[in-house]
């Protein structure tokens, strides 16, 4: 690999891995969608804060981005207040709104900056490694990987320090709101770290990918553990690895970088939302499988047990009574009582199936449940 | 005046003239509420009869529009660690990634204010709550594989271990089976025979006389409050519950005609 090539994946994974932190909380609070939101109206900011400015590597975009980004959730919330139009519907008239005033702003009086809309919604992470950070003449490598290793460490910092009042406000927010911790400051120190997070990521991988990083790998995590500070590691974890992948992607296919990786994260979830151990599709279908099978073989069991000792037992007792009296079909109920003899349960004596001890013994704690 | 005069000393929380509405329709219309040290108290009242909001407000989760409300005898804000809350079960999402050993560390954060972590001093009186309501071999199970009577004792629990002086509880016997509804009655004497004071959002007519030394009775406004024997009539319980409460006979009052939200 080219040293820019080197860069350009460490931008990837580090943008990843501070998008998974704060998505964590928004999948935790269903609020997924207000990352959607927030990193397309962040160009707003970064637009109304390059006129005041009139420089696009100052750091005050970063600012006016994350006040527009609450600015955003205030309207959103505000909006949903009045009881007329539902969270969701609020989130979907307030951010097209706010996105389309800076793409007017853009286009009519930003023409010859560098600020164009299709770098908006994709990013250019391949010219990442292009803008270095050089003070004094010293080049540290790319601007966007000091950037986004800031953000990276602000969001650490933030969840580390304010770990137990996310997860309390989070969980709970009347309690939090009773023992005195401010869930509204919570939530908007959220938002605030979503917004800086939207605008770092978004110079680099564009508003898609955004979306993608913080809403994919936390709700893979979601399905892999069920203990928070896992699911956070699970996070960044599942979305550095999609990054790379993604990478590897693109350069594959020879595509555009921040669209495979949004890809890449869409495969990844994929592949959990499956094999997931416990909650993936694949484990829950065996189980429902297993479970058939275990009922049937008590059913078989009960009935046996039920007609022990009667007049009727012979009758009761047969292989063949037992396709009509519970409508098993033929090979089904053969498969049925073969498991139930190879599991010393029931054996076939004369034609007959007779319950053995330990048979008894299933049946009557079957039937007690 | 007349609850205060019985106990001397400060009520446990007194309320006067809260009015509290919803976009212009009151929920809550005038309500005094007096409840003295050292009882259990009932919120009976039908749906929308505002009994989850008067906690709410007592808690300052809800700015009242008219009214105060003294925890003995000072603003909430003052006397955060003295009172201890049980919201509805309902309201949260028990699909949360965490364990029941950590939901009832949570009653230890308000001690612990900003910041500061809960360590092992923490844990090991959260884990003495949770045996106190029988659920010590619960403590690392993820919370949403609790049955509905086990999910309320943990929040019992996480009541237990912020060591209040005031027990706010909305519903506590919501949904629960009969063993978990006698632990909570020993709970809550054991409460009281300790000098706590516990208001309880209550639904269950039958089990009023039975459970709780006082009843507040609240249809948007408060209709009569005192010591269950005098209060809890059934001509109050009409005019609570409209003239729905047909046929009552003495205390015995099915529960029926009030369908549990």
């Amino acid at each position: 690999m080219t040293s820019a090539q080197i860069d350009v994946l460490l931008v990837a994974v580090v943008v990843a891995a501070a998008c998974a932190i704060p998505g964590t909380f928004l999948v935790l609070r269903r609020m997924a969608m207000m990352s959607d939101a927030i990193s397309h109206t962040v160009l707003l900011g970064i637009v109304l804060a390059f006129f005041v400015v009139a420089d696009l590597g100052s750091p005050i975009l970063i600012v006016g981005a994350a006040l527009v980004g609450l600015l955003t959730v205030v309207l959103v919330e505000a909006t949903s207040r009045t009881g007329l139009v539902r969270e969701d519907t609020a989130i979907g008239l307030v951010f097209p709104a706010l996105f389309s005033i800076a793409v007017i702003l853009i286009s009519s009086l930003a023409g010859d900056v560098h600020l164009d809309s299709d770098a908006v919604l994709l990013g250019e992470i391949a010219f990442a490694p292009f803008n270095r950070f050089a003070p004094f003449g010293v080049d540290l490598g790319p601007v966007a990987i000091w950037v986004m290793g800031a953000i990276l460490l602000i969001n650490l910092a933030c969840t580390a320090l304010f770990f137990k009042e996310l997860k309390l406000a989070t969980f709970d927010p009347a309690l939090a709101a009773a023992l005195g911790f401010s869930p509204a400051l919570v939530h908007y120190g959220l938002m605030a770290l979503v917004s800086i997070t939207a605008v770092g990521a978004f110079d680099a991988v564009g508003s898609i990918l955004v979306v993608a990083l913080m809403v994919g790998p936390p709700a893979a995590a979601y399905l892999l553990t069920d203990r928070l500070p896992r699911m956070l590691g699970l996070s960044v974890l599942i979305g550095a690895t999609s990054a790379a992948g993604g990478y590897w992607l693109a350069r594959l296919l020879d595509a555009n970088i921040a669209g495979a990786m949004a890809t890449a994260v869409g495969i990844a979830f994929t592949l959990v939302l499956l094999l997931a151990p416990r909650r993936g599709l694949v484990a829950a279908a065996r189980r429902r499988r297993r479970q058939r099978w275990t009922f049937a073989r008590q059913m078989l069991l009960i009935h046996l047990a039920t007609h022990e000792g009667t007049p009727t037992e012979s009758d009761e007792s047969h292989p063949d009574h037992m396709q009509r009296h519970m409508r098993w079909p033929a090979d089904f109920s053969a498969r049925v009582i073969q498991t139930a003899t190879d599991r010393g349960l029931v054996v076939l004596e004369a034609e007959h199936l007779r319950l053995t001890p330990h048979g008894r013994e299933a049946a009557k704690e079957a039937a007690v449940r | 005046m007349r609850i205060g005069l019985r106990t001397g000393g400060a009520l446990a929380i007194q309320a006067t003239d809260l009015t509290l509405a919803y976009q212009q329709q009151p929920v809550l219309w005038d309500v005094d509420l007096e409840v003295p040290q050292g009882v259990l108290m009932a919120i009976v009242g039908p749906n929308g009869a505002g009994k989850t909001t008067l906690l709410r407000a007592v808690l300052g989760l809800l700015q009242p529009a008219a009214g105060e409300v003294l925890v003995f005898g000072q603003p909430y804000a003052d006397q955060r660690r003295r009172v201890a809350y049980v919201p509805q079960r309902g309201s949260v999402d028990w699909d949360f990634p965490t364990t029941a050993l950590d939901i009832v560390t949570m009653g230890t954060y308000g001690g612990l204010g900003w910041v500061r972590r809960p360590g092992t001093s923490e844990r090991t009186r959260a884990a003495a709550a949770l045996a106190q309501v029988g659920m010590e071999s619960y403590a690392d199970r993820q919370i949403s594989q609790l049955s509905g009577g086990q999910q309320q004792r943990i929040f019992l629990a996480r009541a237990l271990v912020q060591d209040a002086d005031v027990y706010l509880m909305d519903e506590p016997f919501q949904g629960v089976d009969a063993t978990t509804e006698r632990a909570i009655v020993e709970l809550l004497r054991a409460l009281r025979a300790d000098g706590k004071t516990v208001v309880a959002v209550h639904h269950d007519l039958q089990t009023v006389t039975e459970y709780f030394d006082e009843v507040t009775l609240l249809n948007v406004r408060r209709i009569a409050g005192g010591p269950v024997d005098r209060v809890f009539t059934e001509e109050n319980l009409r005019r609570t519950y409209g003239g729905r409460v047909a046929g009552i006979g003495g205390r015995a009052v099915g529960n029926d005609l009030e369908p549990s939200s």
